[in-house]
């Protein structure tokens, strides 16, 4: 404000000195305005405060410690952390419908083949709800990737997913933290057969013999979900638990990352093209016949659950990347099916993993839901807020009953097809499977050991293993596990969107730590998020993290050295406090 | 599982309001008891049938609570772990497995017969006021207890700090999960509705105390406990303690202004079929 010096005050004035003074004043506040405009104007930076949405201890013991874990590095190094603990529904619902989070910590489902990631990272899905996604991130770089692995086959397909992989370690989207292992607690005297085949899956329990007299295979299940909503398209209700799969078939079935016929008889691939032969006399639970309309329905009502071949679809928050590779169905008679896939054969061969869905009773379902008096978000149809009770399917078992937090009971389905003489393929070897819901591993374990219960189909908590005792009448169960641990970013937020402010959080992480001290050594600590026979060479664990190396060593984090990494990549402290513009 | 619980629970809390009427009612008040109860229970009775509906109407609620609260409700755990952190960690920094079990058996078997007991005392009294007022106190704690548990969504500090805050009943005793599952959601630990029961028996314990000194002596103690206890068994937060109390004295003192203003037999002087029998 220079200007000012040219006033002089206390002085009579002639009038063109007083209007030459009050231009000179007009010319001086204009000068001054404009810059404490500048200086004003400028949005104050202030301390970067995040969320960190959980479960807590009843729905994943493990997951709110990893949560604090993480509090706690953000906290060393300036940033005001805040956990928000929720039921399992309500955090699957900010996570991966409505998208309210900063942060997160969780499982991911993950998968046995790599490219669940195309569901989880296409940028084409950022503004959608449900597994596709929830992330919200956006690299054209990486798109190209995903597409193109889904195209390839063989050797070329894993050149392409292990620059896949190099890219996302690069860019860390989400932070893969480990890898859990699987167990379970099961009674080996009234069944033989556990572990023939994954028991989060159909074949786990199709594969079981009942001994003499037993007519009823009882589990004990940790999750109250399944009790109270039976919807498979339904995300915030889905967990790794096979029962659905038991309801509703599908064309194909898993059994260790190979696809197998199951619903469908055979299937041949020609360049894009899948030719499927459909099992004859197939029928729903209700007795109505299942036919290549009901299969071309569901997938279908996959790609869009208002059935309209509309600009902007509502497509169901789970099976999105599978159905997705789907260009078109050709109904060729009652049970012929030609599928235009946009896929390789192994994609394609997945793409026959989704289940089923008697047209009859799901078409009426594609209207949009009502709440009388709430305005309800687009794209919610009844088809995915239903909660489907009864479920209407064509698998193995039929739904018997169910008492909501207390127990599910499903009963042999004669008529299915795996009861025929003719179809060599597992079948059920009880009368009726009943789930009944006990909400913690200890009493789980107990209602095993007193013959209450066959096995905890909900995976165990790692740290009731160490006191697993094995007796003559039961036996602990390890399985393979694909699902893994990670933190979760919102890039639609600031500062996440920052390839190098993701990094810099990633390298708070001391995965080896965690790994001993949340999960008493029963996980593995990972640098991608794919099973260990996709991980390339580069990115296999080495004893540290290949992509993203720990600052500090045995959990300590060393504060100077992460603060430093969050400077060099742009961002300022002032007062110990991590600033960020928001 | 279940029933077993509960079978033992009804066992030992039988025996212990057994041993509650030898030593603290006595022989005199049995004796009168023999000889009022139908006009005593006639006096109880309105206050009786809205308990009753309370509880059932209680039962239905809890199911519908935890989705209103999930719309509506605030979500306060980490304000209170941020608050007082580190106090329920100093507590169990006491753990034995003696205390362990001591505290288990309270905040289940003690828990109950203070709350079953009293019932049956202050019925042994010719003056039915005390009764009523215990009665009217539990249903304004269950009332206004769901208000709260609508409101606020909170996790108790087992949820939060698993590794640190054993859950300490659960794990050494697992089959309590089954009972205390029927009564509780996991996101209703604000306020503590153990504690402001307890405490509501441990005022109305002290203000009867002319009567029942006896029962004041053991009340106020186990009252004490019962709510140490949920904090030791890493269910509930300090602050759903001292919230738990605050209720128990509103309670109380509400019981005492509504008593009697609002008696349905002293205005109508409702005939009642059993004192015809009479």
């Amino acid at each position: 404000m220079t200007d000012e010096k040219t006033a002089s005050p206390g002085r009579p004035r002639s009038r063109r000195a007083v209007l030459a003074g009050t231009a000179g004043l007009a010319v001086a506040t204009s000068g001054c305005v404009r810059q404490v405009r500048t200086v004003v104007n400028r949005d104050a930076v202030d301390q970067l405060s995040v969320t960190i949405v959980t479960l807590p201890a009843d729905g994943d013991r493990e997951g709110i410690r990893l949560a604090r874990e993480v509090a706690a590095v953000l906290e060393a190094v300036g940033v005001d952390v805040s956990v928000d603990m929720r039921s399992n529904e309500e955090f699957l619902r900010a996570i991966l419908i409505n998208h309210e989070f900063d942060l997160y910590v969780g499982r991911h489902p993950g998968g046995t083949d790599p490219d669940f990631l195309y569901e989880a990272l296409h940028s084409v899905y950022a503004e959608e709800s449900g597994w596709q996604n929830p992330f919200g991130y956006a690299n054209l770089q990486l798109d190209d990737l995903l597409e193109a692995q889904r195209l390839a086959d063989g050797e070329e397909r894993e050149a392409v997913m292990a620059e896949l992989l190099e890219e996302l370690a690069r860019e860390q989207p989400f932070v893969p933290i480990c890898v859990p292992e699987e167990h379970r607690f099961v009674r080996t005297d009234r069944f033989d057969g556990w572990g023939e085949a994954h028991p989060a899956t159909r074949l786990g329990y199709l594969e079981l013999e009942a001994g003499d007299d037993v007519d009823r295979l009882r589990t004990a299940h940790t999750d109250a979900r399944i009790s109270e909503n039976l919807n498979p398209l339904t995300a915030e209700y889905r967990d790794h638990e096979p029962f659905l799969e038991l309801v509703y078939d599908s064309l194909a079935t898993e059994r260790d990352s190979e696809i197998e016929p199951w619903l469908a008889e055979d299937w041949t691939y020609d360049d894009g093209t899948l030719r499927v032969r459909l099992r004859e006399d197939c029928r729903f639970h209700d007795d109505e016949p299942l036919d290549a309309d009901d299969v071309e329905f569901s997938y279908r009502l996959l790609q869009d659950t208002e059935l309209e071949d509309g600009e902007s679809p509502s497509p169901p928050p789970r099976y999105r990347g599978l159905a997705a590779a789907v260009d078109a169905i050709d109904v060729d008679g009652e049970l012929d099916l030609e599928f235009e896939l946009d896929a390789g054969e192994a994609v394609a061969e997945r793409v026959l993993t989704a289940p089923i869905l008697p047209e009859h009773i799901w078409t009426e379902r594609a209207a949009p839901a009502t709440v009388r008096g709430v305005s309800v978000a687009q794209g919610a149809t009844e088809a995915v807020t239903v909660d489907n009770v009864p479920p209407v399917g064509s698998g193995p078992f039929r739904f018997g009953s169910r008492t909501e937090r207390e127990h599910v009971t499903l009963e042999r389905f004669d008529d299915h097809f795996t009861r025929r003489e003719d179809v060599d393929l597992p079948e059920a070897s009880v009368e009726e499977l009943r789930i009944q819901i006990d909400p913690r591993s200890t009493s789980a374990i107990e209602l095993v050991s007193t013959d209450s219960a066959d096995i905890t189909s909900a995976i165990l908590e790692t740290y009731v293993l160490d006191d697993l005792e094995p007796a003559p009448e039961t036996a602990p169960l390890e399985s393979p596990s694909w699902t893994f641990y990670h933190l979760g970013f919102n890039t639609r937020r600031a500062p996440f969107a920052n390839a190098r402010f993701r990094r810099a959080v990633a390298r708070l992480l001391d995965k080896d730590w965690l790994v001993e001290d949340v999960f008493h050594g029963y996980a593995a600590p990972t640098a991608t998020p794919v099973t260990e026979e996709w991980t390339p060479e580069e990115l296999a664990w080495n004893g540290e993290d290949p992509a993203t190396p720990f600052f500090g060593s045995d959990g300590e984090l060393d504060v100077e050295a992460a603060r430093e990494a969050f400077e060099d990549a742009g961002f300022s402290y002032d007062d110990g406090a991590l600033r960020v513009r928001r | 599982m279940l029933v077993q619980v509960l079978l033992q629970l009804a066992v030992v809390v039988t025996l212990l309001t057994l041993a509650g009427i030898a030593v603290i009612v006595g022989r005199y008040r049995l004796r009168d008891t023999r000889r009022e109860w139908a006009s005593r229970l006639r006096a109880a009775t309105p206050i009786t049938v809205v308990l009753i509906v309370v509880l059932l109407g209680n039962g239905v609620a809890r199911q519908v609570v935890p989705d209103l609260s999930w719309m509506f409700g605030w979500n306060l755990t980490w304000a209170i772990y941020d608050i007082e952190g580190q106090f329920i960690l100093w507590l169990q920094s006491f753990e034995t497995s003696a205390l362990t079990a001591f505290f288990s058996f309270v905040y289940i078997y003690g828990y109950v017969f203070l709350l079953v007991f009293p019932v049956v005392a202050y019925f042994a009294l010719s003056n039915t006021r005390p009764l009523r007022e215990l009665l009217t106190a539990y249903t304004l704690n269950y009332v206004l207890g769901l208000v709260l548990y609508t409101l606020v969504i909170a996790y108790g500090p087992r949820n939060m700090m698993p590794e640190l805050v054993e859950a300490l009943m659960y794990d050494t005793y697992p089959r309590y999960q089954h009972l205390t599952r029927q009564v509780n959601r996991n996101t209703n630990v604000f306020p503590s509705l153990h504690t402001s029961l307890a405490a509501t028996v441990g005022i109305l314990a002290y203000q009867t105390r002319a009567v029942y000194p006896r029962w004041a002596v053991v009340a106020v103690p186990l009252a004490i406990s019962v709510a140490i206890s949920t904090m030791y068994l890493g269910i509930h937060w300090a602050i759903d303690v001292v919230a738990g109390i605050v209720l128990a004295y509103v309670c109380v003192e509400l019981a005492g202004l509504l008593v009697g203003r609002w008696s349905v037999t002293e205005r109508f002087d409702v005939g009642n079929p059993l004192s015809r029998l009479r």
